[in-house]
């Protein structure tokens, strides 16, 4: 039997892409497959008793090194703030290029601090910072300090200690470009140093509080056990500003979404499994249904989707406890739940098979990076005729939008003076449409389109470039959509319809991120690294931890 | 010292701030980028450009318009970047002056990889070829068939070719293209929460 892809036009509508959920693509557990024969150790830890001042840890594999290097301040609460434009924090981190020595900490220690308003260098590759979850925290210490460990029903729904507000890497603030990183082995996977400091800096979070606990009560206090602390990962806070980059990297987008249809076709396409295979997937199920409890939200949203979710759950559970092996069994389970199920449910059992084939689907890791300077020049001697069948082919989708619908061009993306960041607005009540980034990708396709139908079907595009070059920035898109079907989400980014939030889900579930708690439809808390090995256990990690039952 | 990326995101802002749009303001980043990346002055160049004024040079958009005086470097590299595939390019032209023509090269380097063919500028006091293989010559007939006596200079180093000024001057000028919020955007248009302490 031919198992076929999953069609473009059915995947990469943003309520799909806006219900996935983590897998073994995600690449916080592929950071942790590629490192965990490396050497992971603390070469520095020099706080004050309140848990002040600056700790380095150390990922090493022979002459190869990246440090964390860690600062840790005083901060007020009404100085806390998650947002970008913030000043200070609790922590600040940057990953350091091989070993940091005295005078290299020293400069960091003036610059990493004031993140967006430091400078760093070619030798720093990522930089980040977080804030401190108060209320988990000062508990957590509390407790330790009198030799308890803590109240977990409240640490599990939280979820973390810190949550970070942002990652940057390739290149922002002087940090190293890409390229200088690029052909090493180890970082063959997309956003693998930002993963990396995540890790590590989870790592410190638990440092943190093992060293003010043990400082408030040095012959009483215990350590925080390591089965709560495997449970914690680290949170991290989410607005707009992530959401444009899918948009932006659309040969990016067409490898990540194709390695998860490639494991999804190879796993249809067995035309007979074990009743091995089966009861994994069971025993996954199982416990994802059991950890879903802990998804704590006040999300009218995100509520009815995790509702919607647990409902779906048990429809399928009796459907999958009833139905027997027989040929091409995952390709009968995948279209009972398509038809049956929701996409946040089908989604969800997407990924779970995927679980049960490490051989399948591990190697398609390797497949998710690209050089997407290769797709940035387009071939100008294809003809106006060839453009709009293209059109027509790739983007029937947007043909029949209306555009001249206030609705339909609702909202403009722009950078904001104030934050540094992109944000999206009304453009009929607020100024700066004129402004607007390049983010219309349905709206401007749409009038290119209307364009191209008066022109010389047999005109070549560089005669029509020469007086269009307004289309220029579409047209390269076009051609990337030729050759990479999974690159454009298909729907109108613009629309007042539009829920933001779909699109930092999907980039955050290829990041690997658990427990989405949208605060509102364009900013949303998530948990990293929940359930994942400590840091001196990550040598026997088996990639199983995603799916280890939070006690 | 600027990374790549920033000097990539910052001429791309001010090629929008400037009018072009952002197809071509796209392919303006890429350019200064790489010529940066080559040690070559690409940000000076491109400084001058925009004190000039984008509206003073001229485009070139046929390849036999009557006008070739003060050619914009930028319009000169898209339009053969765009348009040599075309048999009837394969030819000698003539132009008055072309206005800093090092923000041309990087067009004109892709144009030849892509068609596969040479391109050759020569002036009175100026030849050099490209050529789709990558190299560039100022004179390839000037090359010795050996050398003696030489070193040979290797770092990992990028120079920092272009003032803290010019920077300065671009960076506001991609700022152009930022948006100022009203109080009431600031919240409609908020990513983050406003509640942290929890």
């Amino acid at each position: 039997m031919q198992i076929d892809l999953r069609k473009p036009e059915f995947v990469m509508k943003l309520d799909r892409l806006g219900s996935y959920h983590q897998s073994k693509l995600s690449f916080l557990r592929s950071f942790v497959r590629e490192f965990k024969d490396w050497n992971f150790q603390i070469k520095e830890l020099e706080l004050d008793k309140e848990g002040y001042g600056h700790g380095v840890y150390v990922v090493q594999k022979g002459e190869k090194q990246y440090s964390l290097v860690c600062f840790s301040n005083h901060l007020d609460d009404s100085d806390r703030s998650d947002r970008v434009i913030a000043t200070q924090w609790d922590a600040s981190f940057v990953l350091f290029d091989g070993l940091p020595t005295k005078h290299d900490i020293l400069r960091l220690k003036a610059n990493v601090p004031l993140q967006e308003q430091g400078r760093v260098t070619e030798k720093e590759l990522c930089l980040s910072r977080a804030n401190k979850s108060v209320r988990v925290f000062q508990h957590v210490v509390d407790c330790l300090s009198k030799g308890k460990q803590p109240d977990t029903k409240l640490l599990y729904k939280v979820g973390y200690l810190y949550r970070t507000t942002a990652v940057y890497g390739s290149g922002k603030f002087g940090l190293a470009d890409r390229i200088k990183i690029q052909d090493r082995d180890e970082l063959k996977g997309p956003f693998r140093l930002e993963m990396m400091l995540v890790y590590l800096a989870r790592q410190f979070t638990f440092d943190m509080v093992n060293h003010v606990a043990h400082h408030r009560s040095p012959s009483i206090a215990v350590k925080l056990d390591d089965e709560i602390a495997r449970n914690l990962g680290i949170g991290n806070s989410t607005g707009l500003g992530m959401a444009p980059f899918i948009v932006n990297h659309p040969a990016l987008l067409n490898q990540w979404i194709e390695a998860k249809e490639k494991a999804l076709q190879a796993i249809r396409s067995l035309p007979s499994i074990l009743e091995i295979d089966k009861n994994n997937f069971q025993s996954y199920l199982t416990i994802v249904q059991e950890n879903i409890r802990y998804w704590k939200t006040d999300s009218d949203y995100q509520i009815k989707k995790n509702d919607q979710l647990i409902k779906d759950l048990l429809k399928f559970q009796n459907y999958f406890m009833e139905i027997k092996l027989e040929e091409f069994f995952w390709n009968k389970v995948y279209e009972w739940a398509e038809k049956n199920t929701q996409a946040e449910c089908c989604e969800f059992i997407v990924s779970l098979m995927m679980e049960v084939y490490p051989d399948i689907v591990e190697p398609l890791s390797y497949q998710m990076s690209i050089d997407e300077e290769v797709y940035f020049d387009f071939d100008t001697s294809r003809s106006i005729q060839e453009i709009r069948q293209l059109i027509e082919k790739q983007y029937k989708w947007l043909l029949n939008i209306d555009f001249e619908q206030k609705d339909n061009m609702f909202n403009f993306w722009y950078y904001s003076k104030n934050k540094q960041e992109p944000r999206m607005s009304d453009r009929f009540s607020e100024e700066g449409a004129d402004l607007e980034l390049p983010l219309a990708i349905a709206r401007d396709i749409y009038y290119l389109y209307q364009d191209l139908k008066s022109e010389n079907s047999s005109n070549d595009l560089g005669n029509y470039l020469i007086k269009n070059q307004e289309y220029r920035h579409v047209l390269r898109r076009i051609f990337i959509c030729e050759k990479l079907p999974y690159s454009e989400i298909q729907d109108n980014t613009i629309s007042k319809s539009l829920i933001p939030v779909d699109m930092l889900r999907l980039k955050l579930s290829f990041f690997g991120a658990t427990r989405f708690d949208p605060r509102s439809d364009r900013w949303v808390r998530i948990t990293m690294y929940q359930g994942a090995p400590l840091m001196r256990e990550i040598g026997h990690s088996d990639d199983t931890w995603s799916y280890k039952k939070i006690a | 010292m600027h990374s790549l990326y920033e000097i990539e995101t910052t001429v791309k802002r001010s090629s929008k701030a400037k009018g072009l749009s952002w197809g071509v303001s796209e392919e303006v980043g890429k350019a200064i980028r790489e010529l940066e990346q080559s040690n070559l002055a690409g940000m000076e160049s491109f400084r001058r450009v925009i004190d000039i004024g984008l509206d003073n040079l001229t485009k070139l958009l046929q390849i036999d318009q009557k006008k070739t005086n003060n050619l914009c470097p930028i319009h000169f590299g898209l339009y053969f970047l765009d348009q040599s595939h075309k048999k009837s390019l394969l030819n000698v032209f003539n132009f008055e002056n072309l206005i800093e023509p090092l923000i041309s090269l990087p067009f004109l380097f892709k144009a030849a990889k892509k068609n596969l063919i040479y391109f050759n500028l020569k002036s009175n006091d100026f030849n050099f070829s490209i050529s789709p293989g990558g190299f560039i010559l100022l004179d390839a007939n000037q090359l010795p068939q050996s050398l003696s006596e030489f070193s040979l200079s290797i770092t990992n180093k990028r120079e920092g070719l272009y003032s803290q000024g010019t920077w300065d001057n671009l960076y506001k000028l991609s700022l152009e293209t930022f948006v100022e919020e009203s109080e009431e955007k600031k919240l409609s248009g908020a990513g983050a929460g406003l509640t942290d302490n929890d």
